[in-house]
C-alpha cells in the first residue's frame, strides 16, 4: 500500500516537527552531524541506518532527552530547543524507547493511569486520584491494542511484543499529535508484528497521528511509511520513497558493503 | 485464600491494630510516668523523621544522607527567635518570640532552604545526590558553629524562661497528634496522581518527564515539605529540651535512623518506617541493656543484614509491596544486566544506557520495577 501523491501534497502544507541543522556531539566524536528532517502533519516517516549511525541519539536530542550541540527543532511551530523533556510531551510529542520502559510491578492499567497528560493536569487535580476520564481513555486504548485480558496482569509478566504494545498506548494516552517509536519491533514476533502495524496504521489514518519510526525492519518501514530518511556515520545519506531507498546504491553499501547481495539473503530484514 | 483475600484480611487486621495501639497511646501518659512518657516522644520524633525521609527517600527513590540537616536549621531557626543574642537585639530579631510563630518559621526556614538546595542537589542521580547532601549538612553544622555572634557557636543557646517551654505530656500529645498527621498525609499522597507521578520518577525518571511529569518541580515541592516537617520537629524538641547546640541539632544519627527505620519496615510504603523504626528503637533498648559496649556493633550488623536478607522489610514478610533497596542502592542483578529472555523477545541493545549527561548517567531502571502502594 502506497500513499498517493496527493496525501503527501496535503501533508507537506503543515509540518508537526522540523529540526535543521541538528548535531550532537559527544567530545570529539559527532554523533549526530547536521541533519534536517521533518515531519508533516499526519504523516509516517521511517528513519534507518547501521548500528551506531545516530537513530537514537537524534531521537533524544528530537524529543530533548539530550541536548542538541547545536540546531533548531520545531515542534508545532514552536521552537523546543530549550525546553525540558516534559514540555515537550505537553505540546504533543510523546516516543517510546528501544529499550522498554514500562512499570514491571504495575498493571497494565496502572502504567497507561501513569501516562496521563500531565500538562492538563490542573494544581488541585494533582492531588486527586486518577480521574474517571483517565481511566475510560486507558481502558479504551487498551481495548485497541488488543490487551484487554491483560488489563489486570503485572506489565513485568507480559511477552516483549506486548510490554511494545504496551509502551506505545502509555506514549498514546497523552493524546499526541506525533509519536517516535524507537524499534517498535525490536524482538517482536512475527504475528505481532503485523499487529503492531496495523494499530500504527489506523491511528494514523483515523486519527491523523504523525510517526517517525527507527526500525531494522525494512519491511516495517516500507508498508507504513511514505518516505524514508538514512542515516550513516550520523548524516543523512539519502531521503525518498521506500522503492528509492531500497534501490539506492549508496544505501545499500553503506548496510551491506558494494555488492548487496545480502539483501534478498536476509528477507529484506536490513 | 487468593491472595486479594489475604492481603485484605491483613489489612484489617492492620487497621483494628493500629486503632488500638492509637487509642493506646493516647490513654498511656495518664498513668505512664514523665520519664516513660518522654521516651516515647522520643520515639514519636524519630518515626516523624523517618516517615517525612521516606517521602524523598522512599516514594522519589533520592536517598538524602543528610536529612538531619532540616532538624538542625528547624532547630536552631526557632531558637535563635525567640532567645534573641545581644547582637540580635540591636534590630532584625525582635525580642522572645512566641514559641508556636517561632517553630513554624523554623520549619519554613528549612523548607526554604530545602526548595533551594534541592533545586540544585536534585539533579544529582543515586550516590551524587546522597554525598551532596551528606556535605551539605556537614557544612550546615559548621557554618551554625562558626557564627557565633548568632547561634552561640560549638556552645548551647538556651531558653532563658523556662516557663514558656510546656510540660512532657503537652509535647508528647503534640507530637502525637502530628506523626498521626504525618502518616495519613503520606498515605493520602501515595494515592494522588502527585504520589505516582514520585513513583514514576524514582523507577524511571527519563520515562517519567518524557510522559510528561515535570519531574524537577515534584522532586523539589516534595523534598521541600520533608524538610519542612522535619524542622518543624527540630523546633519543637529544642524546645522541650529548652536548648540547642549543634553536636546535638545536627547529629548524624537521626539520618542514620531515618534511614535504618524505612528499610527496616518497608521502603516506600506508607506503614513502613512507623512500624520499623518502633522495632528498631525497642530492639535498640535492649541492645543498649545487653550489649552496652557493643551496641553500635549490633546496629551495624542489623543495618547490613535488612539490606541482605530483607530488601522489603517487614511489610515485604507480609506480602505488601514495597521499593527494593537492593535495587535502588544499585545493588539489584536485575537492573544492571540486560540478557535475552527465553522467548528473544528482549533487546539486548544498550545504546541509551548513558541517556543523559553529566553525573546522571545511572540507568533508572529502564525495565522498570515499580511497586503498588504498600499498606
Amino acid at each position: 500500500m502506497s500513499p498517493s501523491l496527493s496525501d503527501h501534497q496535503v501533508h507537506a502544507a503543515r509540518p508537526v516537527l522540523a529540526a535543521k541543522g541538528v548535531v550532537k556531539r559527544f567530545g570529539g566524536l559527532t554523533a549526530v552531524n547536521d541533519v534536517d528532517i521533518h515531519v508533516n502533519a499526519g504523516e509516517m516517516v521511517g528513519m534507518i541506518g547501521p548500528n551506531g549511525s545516530g537513530k537514537t541519539t537524534l531521537f533524544d536530542c528530537l524529543s530533548r532527552v539530550q541536548e542538541a550541540t547545536s540546531g533548531s527543532i520545531l515542534l508545532n511551530g514552536t521552537e523546543i530547543t530549550r525546553k525540558k523533556p516534559h514540555q515537550v510531551a505537553h505540546l504533543g510529542l510523546s516516543r517510546t524507547f528501544q529499550i522498554l520502559r514500562v512499570y514491571r510491578d504495575l498493571t497494565v492499567l496502572e502504567n497507561m493511569q501513569l501516562s496521563v497528560q500531565w500538562g492538563k493536569v490542573g494544581f488541585v487535580e494533582m492531588f486527586r486520584g486518577t480521574s474517571k476520564a483517565t481511566t475510560e481513555r486507558a481502558e479504551h486504548l487498551i481495548d485497541f491494542l488488543l490487551l484487554t485480558r491483560l488489563r489486570n496482569d503485572r506489565a513485568g509478566s507480559l511477552s516483549g511484543g506486548q510490554r511494545r504494545l504496551l509502551e506505545l498506548g502509555m506514549a498514546l494516552m497523552s493524546d499526541p499529535n506525533i509519536v517516535l517509536l524507537d524499534e517498535a519491533t525490536s524482538g517482536v514476533n512475527p504475528t505481532l508484528i503485523e499487529e503492531i502495524k496495523e494499530r500504527i496504521r489506523i491511528l494514523n489514518q483515523e486519527q491523523g497521528v504523525a510517526f517517525l519510526l527507527v526500525e531494522h525492519d525494512i519491511r516495517f518501514i516500507r508498508d507504513l511509511c511514505e518516505r524514508v530518511v538514512v542515516l550513516n556515520y550520523g548524516a543523512k545519506l539519502a531521503e525518498g520513497s521506500p522503492q528509492q531507498i531500497m534501490e539506492n546504491n549508496e544505501v545499500i553499501e553503506a548496510y551491506f558493503g558494494a555488492d548487496g547481495t545480502e539483501v534478498s539473503g536476509s528477507g529484506g530484514r536490513v | 485464600m487468593s491472595n486479594a483475600s489475604r492481603s485484605k484480611a491483613l489489612q484489617s487486621v492492620g487497621m483494628v491494630l493500629g486503632l488500638a495501639v492509637i487509642a493506646w497511646l493516647f490513654y498511656m501518659p495518664v498513668h505512664g510516668n514523665k520519664a516513660e512518657v518522654t521516651t516515647w516522644t522520643l520515639l514519636l520524633t524519630s518515626v516523624a523523621l523517618a516517615v517525612n525521609w521516606n517521602l524523598t527517600g522512599g516514594f522519589t527513590g533520592y536517598v538524602d544522607f543528610g536529612h538531619a540537616v532540616w532538624f538542625g536549621i528547624g532547630g536552631y531557626v526557632s531558637m535563635i527567635l525567640i532567645t534573641p543574642r545581644s547582637s540580635l537585639q540591636a534590630g532584625w530579631v525582635p525580642e522572645n518570640w512566641p514559641i508556636w510563630p517561632s517553630i513554624i518559621l523554623g520549619a519554613l526556614a528549612a523548607g526554604l532552604v530545602a526548595n533551594i538546595v534541592g533545586r540544585f542537589t536534585l539533579k544529582l542521580s543515586g550516590a551524587y545526590f546522597s554525598i551532596a547532601m551528606l556535605g551539605f549538612f556537614v557544612f550546615m553544622r559548621e557554618v551554625v558553629r562558626v557564627s557565633k555572634p548568632i547561634t552561640n557557636g560549638g556552645t548551647s543557646l538556651d531558653v532563658n524562661n523556662l516557663e514558656i517551654i510546656g510540660s512532657a505530656n503537652y509535647w508528647y500529645y503534640i507530637q502525637l497528634s502530628l506523626v498521626i498527621a504525618l502518616v495519613a498525609f503520606s498515605w493520602w499522597l501515595r494515592r494522588t496522581r502527585f504520589g505516582s507521578s514520585l513513583v514514576a520518577i524514582r523507577e524511571d525518571e527519563i520515562g517519567a518527564e518524557m510522559r510528561g511529569i515535570n519531574t524537577t518541580r515534584n522532586k523539589v515541592w516534595v523534598f521541600t515539605f520533608s524538610a519542612f516537617s522535619t524542622g518543624l520537629f527540630g523546633g519543637m524538641v529544642s524546645f522541650q529540651g529548652s536548648s540547642i547546640e549543634p553536636d546535638t541539632a545536627f547529629i548524624e544519627v537521626r539520618t542514620i535512623d531515618a534511614v535504618m527505620g524505612s528499610m527496616l519496615g518497608g521502603l516506600g510504603s506508607v506503614m513502613g518506617p512507623v512500624l520499623g523504626m518502633t522495632v528498631l528503637y525497642l530492639l535498640r533498648n535492649v541492645l543498649w541493656a545487653n550489649l552496652l559496649d557493643y551496641h553500635l556493633l549490633a546496629q551495624g550488623v542489623l543495618l547490613a543484614s535488612i539490606v541482605l536478607f530483607l530488601p522489603k522489610g517487614i511489610i515485604g514478610l507480609f506480602g505488601g509491596q514495597t521499593g527494593n533497596i537492593r535495587k535502588m542502592l544499585g545493588m539489584s542483578e536485575r537492573e544492571g544486566s540486560r540478557t535475552s529472555t527465553f522467548d528473544g523477545m528482549e533487546s539486548s541493545f544498550d545504546e541509551d544506557g548513558n541517556i543523559r549527561e553529566g553525573a546522571r548517567t545511572t540507568r533508572l531502571a529502564s525495565e522498570a520495577e515499580v511497586e503498588v502502594p504498600g499498606i
